[in-house]
């Protein structure tokens, strides 16, 4: 406490984790790969079956950890789909994709509602809603 | 550098007499600016380092080994945060 009250009177200088250098390196797989992880814990999750017997400790094990998957990948997606939005995609890019916004927006909710519902065709929309924005991610890198 | 290190958390870094190995906290020079990186190997005269948050960091896998010149110091002390 008194170490850190002293070292917070020292003069000081801001140091950089992140480079702040444009340095061109997006990718959308990262954000499909949890996006499609979401999807395959959701068909996991349908697919359990409930013990016939008393052991219920195995299937409570293995659907606490397919939710637990399920929930990071899901967090996991939406801050990768962040970077892209804020980071690598610029005005010119939404002169020719006028519903870049939207896809996005669309594609943060539907990370958030797989969160909170077991629901196949949900995790086959974020699915869809990521693969779209990696087209337009690898057209905009072609042009 | 994440989760060692947050956004506005102070670390104390030590600048002189420096041996430095691998696993220590360096403060470098990178296009005119101090950047914070974990030291990852060691070879003669420059270091490569590594962010703990490999997915999002820019490091020596991008940039290259940075020259040991470069170093300004290690880190010997992070302040917690609240």
């Amino acid at each position: 406490m008194i170490l850190a009250t002293m070292i917070k009177l020292l003069p000081s200088k801001p140091v950089y984790a992140h480079c702040d250098v444009p340095c061109g390196i997006y990718d959308p797989r990262s954000a499909q790969i949890a996006a499609a992880t979401v999807l395959k814990m959701v068909q996991k999750l349908k697919e359990l079956q409930k013990p016939e017997d008393d052991d219920w400790m195995e299937y409570k094990n293995s659907m606490t950890r397919m939710i637990l998957t399920k929930e990071e990948h899901a967090q996991k997606c939406k801050e990768e789909l962040l970077i892209l939005w804020t980071d690598y995609f610029k005005s010119e890019h939404l002169k020719k994709y006028p519903e870049l916004h939207d896809t996005f927006w669309k594609a943060a909710k539907l990370c958030s509602q797989n969160k909170q519902h077991v629901d196949e065709e949900m995790a086959n929309q974020l699915v869809t809603a990521v693969d779209s924005i990696a087209d337009i991610f690898t057209a905009t890198k072609k042009a | 550098m994440f989760p060692t290190l947050k956004p506005k958390q102070d670390v104390l870094v030590w600048c002189w007499f420096n041996t430095y190995k691998v696993g220590d906290i360096v403060v470098f020079q990178k296009n005119g600016k101090n950047t914070i990186k974990r030291i990852q190997y060691l070879h003669d005269r420059t270091v490569f380092v590594l962010g703990d948050n490999p997915g999002e960091s820019t490091d020596s896998r991008h940039f290259g080994e940075v020259d040991i010149k470069d170093v300004v110091g290690k880190v010997i002390y992070i302040v917690r945060t609240k």
